[in-house]
């Protein structure tokens, strides 16, 4: 009971607050609120069915150049072109996971080929005209167009992350709760003894791959319309996915609210280091460094992992 | 494409190959031992690099003078993080020791960046620039010495793991790790010292490169990338197999730029990758292991 | 017949495991599986449970043939298994352990959970429901392996060393269990190198020596048949 309330509190108080924000501090919770989704869509294949990808950029990536090329040259609204990035996300990673996976790489060789996934996406993209190449897009964004998903002020695009966010962690939840979730952790233990249980394996984890690819191509429409320029290192680089995975995995990874909580701890602290040594580029991603060799070392299960294990003992 | 081009993409190919070999041979040694894969290799490279660019700038110390100094000093340091960071977590999980070493490269990669910024720098020693024919091919003096050196530096590694005691306790620990406990084998100081050298390997091959490479804080990402397809490719585990692998990649990567514009060569190089893991992960050479 | 082997060989490159191999199960029976070590036991249930394909050979289950199929495809056939070195998930509580093989009949969470309680309760886990199962001991652990096949409903359940590493004591109670399995209508295959256990519980007992049967009939016979006495005798000089 007490954790509900705290909950609908927490949540009451990112609805109502950020009006008040100055606009540094809103423009910091809308990254906390994006790298957590990250997090969460990152989650759904990473902590729970415990395949640990390295190129989820790949997904990100797709979703923001679809979207913004639909918008450039046929004036479809990014609200569509997201759910169709999405679509075609999700195609692919059933694409790359049925390849991985039906051939049976587990483990590290799974994240290598993913990151090799990502990296060729990247080095297409570089080598394409029709998208930029490495000059990248630039989605016109000066007047507030809300149907095609452009906003005045950074307040639209605070709630729309928000729901998004909200929505993961709700879609997150209900995962935890079905006969995917169950099916998707026993994988995650063991998967010889999940399939001598009766669990497909391959077709739970292609199921996780199409939902978490689909929830990550989101994020990166919402990248594009926010910052209003990509380009292929930004959105296929490892950067990307490395983000991702450090919500997750600093956060708890396996738990519904771990990847925002890490958003919430790393976050403001990568930007109080970029402050704190103004022109020093590079000290806010070391700091991740540190964190997540800290966290591996004395919190393996990440912040509500070891919350978890305080509430059981 | 014509002869020469042809001959001039297995010239560079091969000689960048005998770098790439190196490397993914300490890679392959550090994985033999350890069961990690190190993301943290190429960011050791990446320093290695920038030590020698300041032994050259700062005390003008010839690059591959100063092997002589980064060879061991990497290979000390190497020791001390496998001691520091990757020995007491060597029973956490699989995911979570990649997560270590992927941790350790950010550690590295961004210090490098936070100390020099990310301004190319570059090595110029006056042989720099030498360079003979061989047939219509051009070969460059500091990339045949690079290939030379990585060579050597290999056949050296294979000695020292088949001829010396503690190389031989190296591969007692790879290829059977209840077994090399038994028989007494101080386990802990050979993973460091495995690591060490693993660490030390990857620091020789970046001095050698150094002549002809830039020198920035993102230089031992594309190495890192070559190097896990040479180790997939030549099988994990395998140095022998990460050798000649090396050379293989290297050629693939080469004679992929003749063929694609751009960047696109290392598409070549990922499809390459992406094969091997899905048919054949226990590397084209074989003798490596498998998923 | 439930179960057919047909004349099943293996190959593992220039290793043959296990050679124009053959058993039967039929709907009620309790078979038992014996061999020295390294016989090819193991890798027999391997092949049953669709770990490994067969290099040769023909095996059926309800009539039809399942090699091929996928190990979790079997078990929605109604085969089930457990493993040699026990293979719980270590992260999860008991009740999610058994919850996952529950899932095998049904996609409602709630059912599954009833299901894997009754279960529970009836391999005599019901009190360590909530327990994280890393923190069971080996005995439990090999109750919760059988208790997570059994929420498979099986028809047959095939049984890996289940005694191994037991005292007499905790032998006595799973031969009980097993008993009492059986009493439910599910038949069973059992490979286990605690001999009175399996001389007391099969009907019927098969006899492996270096991935060949040397020996098959009623318990009593085996146990006097000289071609198996010289294979346990062989294996311990």
């Amino acid at each position: 009971m007490a954790a509900e309330v705290v909950a609908s509190l927490a949540v009451g108080i990112l609805v109502v607050a950020p009006p008040f924000l100055p606009p540094y501090f809103l423009e910091i919770l809308i990254s906390v609120m994006l790298f957590g989704y990250l997090g969460a869509a990152w989650n759904i294949l990473g902590g729970y069915a415990g395949q640990f990808s390295f190129g989820h950029a790949a997904y990100f990536g797709i979703g923001a150049y679809t979207s913004t090329l639909l918008f450039l040259t046929l004036g479809l609204t990014p609200w569509l072109g997201m759910l169709a990035g999405g679509v075609l996300a999700a195609v692919f990673g059933l694409f790359a996971g049925y390849l991985s996976f039906r051939y049976g790489l587990r483990g590290p060789y799974f994240s290598l080929v993913t990151l090799a996934f990502a990296e060729m996406l990247r080095v297409v993209a570089v080598n394409t005209k029709a998208v930029g190449s490495s000059l990248g897009l630039v989605i016109p964004n000066r007047e507030s167009a809300p149907l095609n998903f452009v906003f005045a002020g950074k307040l639209p695009y605070y709630y729309v992350i928000l729901a998004m966010a909200l929505a993961a962690l709700w879609i997150t939840r209900r995962l935890e709760r079905s006969k995917l979730g169950y099916s998707l952790l026993a994988i995650r233990e063991n998967e010889d003894a999940a399939e001598a249980a009766g669990v497909d394996s391959l077709g739970m984890k292609l199921r996780a791959m199409a939902l978490s690819s689909f929830l990550t191509a989101l994020g990166g429409t919402f990248y594009a319309q926010y910052f209003a320029y990509i380009d292929p290192t930004i959105t296929f680089g490892p950067a990307v996915s490395i983000q991702g995975l450090l919500q997750a995995i600093v956060g708890g990874a396996g738990t519904v609210l771990g990847p925002v909580i890490g958003a919430f701890v790393l976050t403001p602290m990568s930007e109080l280091s970029r402050a704190a040594l103004r022109g020093r580029a590079g000290v806010d991603v070391m700091l991740y460094g540190l964190v997540l060799i800290l966290v591996i070392s004395f919190l393996p299960n990440g912040l509500m992992g070891w919350v978890r294990r305080r509430r059981r003992a | 494409m014509t002869a020469d081009l042809l001959l001039q993409a297995v010239v560079s190919g091969l000689l960048l190959g005998g770098v790439y070999g190196l490397v993914a041979s300490g890679l392959s040694l550090i994985f033999g031992v350890l069961r990690i894969i190190n993301f943290a290799h190429g960011a050791v490279m990446m320093l290695a690099m920038y030590t020698t660019y300041w032994l050259f700038t700062l005390l003008k110390v010839d690059p591959y003078l100063s092997i002589l100094v980064t060879g061991p000093a990497f290979f000390v340091l190497g020791m001390i993080i496998q001691r520091l960071v990757i020995e007491p977590n060597r029973f956490a999980a699989e995911h979570n020791q990649l997560m270590l070493t992927l941790g350790l490269a950010l550690v590295l990669e961004n210090l490098a960046l936070v100390l020099w910024q990310g301004d190319f720098r570059t090595v110029r020693p006056p042989y720099a620039s030498a360079s003979f024919m061989l047939g219509e091919a051009l070969v460059e003096v500091p990339r045949l010495v690079a290939c030379g050196g990585a060579v050597v530096m290999a056949l050296a590694l294979f000695a020292f793991l088949r001829l010396t005691d503690v190389g031989k306790a190296i591969r007692a620990l790879a290829e059977e790790p209840e077994g090399a406990m038994l028989m007494g084998i101080d386990v802990r100081r050979i993973r460091a010292v495995a690591f060490g050298v693993g660490s030390g390997c990857v620091a020789v091959a970046g001095a050698l490169v150094t002549p002809f490479f830039y020198v920035a804080p993102d230089v031992g990402e594309s190495f890192n990338i070559m190097a896990f397809v040479v180790v997939v490719l030549g099988g994990m585990g395998n140095f022998v197999g990460a050798l000649l692998s090396g050379f293989i990649v290297g050629l693939a990567e080469s004679l992929g730029a003749t063929l694609l514009p751009g960047s696109l060569k290392q598409l070549v190089v990922f499809a390459l990758f992406v094969l091997v893991l899905l048919f054949r992960p226990a590397g084209l050479v074989g003798g490596g292991r498998g998923r | 017949m439930l179960l057919e082997v047909d004349g099943v060989t293996k190959r593992f490159g220039g290793l043959t495991a296990v050679s124009r191999f053959s058993l039967s199960v039929g709907a009620g029976e309790i078979v038992g599986l014996i061999g020295p070590n390294g016989a090819g036991k193991t890798t027999v249930f391997h092949l049953i449970s669709g770990f490994e394909p067969p290099t040769e050979g023909a095996i059926r289950f309800k009539g039809v043939s399942i090699v091929g199929a996928k190990p979790h495809a079997i078990c929605r056939r109604g085969l089930a298994r457990t493993f040699q070195i026990v293979q719980p998930f270590v992260n999860l509580t008991t009740l999610e352990n058994v919850m996952v093989g529950a899932f095998n009949c049904t996609d409602e969470v709630g059912t599954a959970r009833q299901r894997a309680v009754e279960v529970l309760d009836f391999v005599g886990l019901g009190g360590r429901r909530n327990v994280a199962a890393r923190e069971l001991t080996l005995p439990d652990r090999k109750r919760l392996e059988m208790a997570r096949g059994l929420a498979t409903r099986p028809e047959l359940l095939l049984l890996d060393e289940v005694m191994s590493g037991l005292n007499p004591t905790e032998i006595e109670e799973v031969i009980g269990l097993i008993r009492r399995i059986h009493a439910q209508g599910v038949s069973l295959l059992i490979i286990e190198h605690v001999m009175r256990a399996i001389m007391a519980l099969s009907q019927r007992i098969v006899v492996l020596h270096h991935g060949e049967q040397i020996g098959q009939g009623r318990p009593e016979d085996v146990a006097r048949d000289p071609k198996v006495i010289e294979a346990y005798l062989g294996e311990e000089s």
